[in-house]
């Protein structure tokens, strides 16, 4: 059979773009929207995101792309691969990556999801990392691992999960809090995972939004998900924002004030001036919390 | 150092995700929560390989195709964190052997040749500066570095639902990356695979191609080597499989 799996140097010569910071609202980087995108970007979008995993090390018209992108807004770099919490050793070849990529692009931002995905192989989905003290400790040493090689703070997002891991020796918030603190980093906070876990696991959304360390949060995300027949929400991405998220949305603004907040869509992808239109209710909610902000002033 | 205790439970629930009929769902999770895992990873998973290899799928047929998808996961621990690896690291289980599912002699080298489209499509390689114009034959040659040049046993290419090939015969397929970015796949005789070989292996203008083509054959006829030789290159220049040379 043929040998040909060896992957190729990067291309060199391409020079990194200047340092940006992603403000406002923002919409998740898809290739099948590039072709809408290409012929003009919404207004309401003000930055985009993307996974490394799915963009780095690329060439050919996938490169092209996002380098068109990449020079006219800034983007967010939200990592799914790192499985901060997972068993295997961390993987500081991706994070090597990963800051070049960043740096080539000019991105400021990494964050990653507060789970784990690997075992002694890639599982190449998001599961979720027993409460522990024990826990807590591993992944604190790995998120200081990684900010050491990435050179910067990295947010940790509050993930969905459909299964509580036996033997929790504390709350979630009270595991986010611990890591958050002791890794000294960054909470990526995501509104509607909050809202599916409260919901297949019966607890209070705004009560466990209260017990984030918020004063760190960085960056928001905000999606729609789906209802299964038995009841069971399942964090799909894959349907618009519902109300009861978006109120939990705006409590978070009252208390955190307008962060950067990218609204992820990945399955079931409409036109983009729908998508748009989901992306300047964020703007709005924005627009509004940061006014109340000025009068409490 | 012993291992924390909490990757016990890690462990275990990755071993169950990875072969959910034979292997014990983890204590105290309950099988409506661990069945949304199954179905989510899996599926996550097939998406991938689904979309990569459309013509493997349809010759094995949907039971066989998901089960070889099911061995994959519970067997291969593939360790890219790039999703866009998984039809390579497929590639690679299908290739290394010890599947004990029955599947046709030809489906691995089928499969790598349907993930040569994804894997050229996606290749980050510099381009070497080149001078388009000049003389093929006298000075080194710069390739395409987006260029797969394959050899199969089996005529990978014409295989579908109207040719399932019963015996093997030696295939050799360029798959490149054109000016426009857009994946080509020509055919070509062994001895072209020969001459496009010794041009990737080092920079070799033409002529010395050529000419290292024509010992290596025992060649009788040297001259004609070279003026075959020369008309392939300017084919391949004119394809964009050949860039140019060296300045």
């Amino acid at each position: 059979m043929p040998q040909q799996f060896l992957r190729p140097p990067p291309a060199a010569g391409r020079g990194a773009l200047p340092g940006r910071l992603a403000q406002g609202a923002g919409l998740g980087f898809r290739r099948e929207l590039i072709a809408e995108l290409k012929s003009g970007v919404p207004e309401a979008i003000s930055f985009f995101e993307l996974a490394p995993e799915n963009w780095a090390g690329m060439g050919g018209r996938s490169a092209r792309d996002l380098r068109y992108f990449t020079e006219r807004y800034p983007f967010v770099c939200h990592g799914l691969s790192l499985s901060l919490g997972g068993p295997a050793p961390l993987d500081e070849t991706l994070l090597r990556q990963i800051r070049a990529f960043m740096h080539e692009h000019g991105m400021t931002l990494y964050t990653e999801h507060l789970a784990w995905s690997a075992d002694d192989g890639q599982l190449y989905d998001l599961l979720p990392i027993p409460l522990s003290e024990k826990a807590v400790k591993w992944t604190v040493d790995r998120i200081s691992r990684a900010q050491d090689i990435l050179g910067r703070r990295i947010g940790i997002e509050n993930a969905s999960y459909y299964v509580a891991p036996p033997g929790a020796e504390m709350s979630e918030t009270e595991f986010i809090s611990a890591i958050v603190r002791q890794a000294d980093c960054l909470l990526h906070l995501d509104v509607n995972n909050i809202y599916v876990n409260s919901r297949n696991f019966a607890f209070d959304p705004l009560a466990f939004l209260d017990g984030l360390p918020l004063e760190r949060t960085c960056y928001v995300h905000v999606a729609g998900h789906y209802v299964e027949a038995d009841g069971l929400l399942i964090d799909t991405h894959g349907a618009a924002v519902i109300d009861p998220v978006w109120s939990l949305l705006d409590a978070a603004y009252q208390r955190i004030g307008d962060v950067p907040t990218c609204l992820e869509r990945d399955f079931n992808i409409p036109d983009l001036a729908t998508l748009n239109a989901e992306v300047g209710r964020i703007a709005e909610r924005q627009a509004f919390a940061a006014g109340k902000r000025r009068e409490a002033a | 150092m012993q291992a924390p205790d909490f990757q016990a439970f890690q462990h275990a629930f990755g071993r169950h995700l990875r072969d959910p009929q034979h292997t014990p769902r983890p204590p105290g999770v309950p099988a409506r929560r661990m069945q949304v895992y199954n179905e989510l990873l899996f599926n996550n998973l097939t998406g991938f390989l689904d979309a990569c290899f459309p013509v493997c799928r349809s010759l094995l047929g949907e039971t066989r195709w998901r089960r070889l998808n099911r061995t994959f996961y519970r067997d291969w621990k593939a360790q890219s964190p790039w999703f866009r690896d998984i039809p390579g690291e497929f590639v690679r289980y299908l290739n290394a052997g010890g599947i004990r599912q029955p599947m046709p002699a030809w489906l691995p080298e089928l499969a790598h040749y349907e993930w040569a489209e994804l894997a050229v499509d996606t290749m980050d390689c510099p381009i070497s500066a080149h001078d388009p114009a000049g003389d093929l034959m006298s000075r080194p040659i710069v390739l395409n570095p987006a260029l797969l040049n394959l050899s199969y046993a089996w005529p990978v290419h014409r295989i579908g639902p109207d040719y399932r090939p019963r015996r093997a015969q030696p295939t050799h397929l360029v798959v490149y990356r054109n000016a426009a970015e857009l994946v080509e796949f020509v055919e070509i005789n062994p001895v072209t695979h020969h001459l496009l070989t010794l041009l990737g292996n080092a920079p070799n203008s033409g002529e010395s191609a050529c000419r290292q083509l024509a010992d290596e054959l025992q060649h009788p006829d040297p001259a004609r080597l070279q003026a075959f030789g020369s008309a392939l290159l300017e084919d391949f220049h004119r394809q964009g499989i050949i860039l140019g040379i060296q300045p």
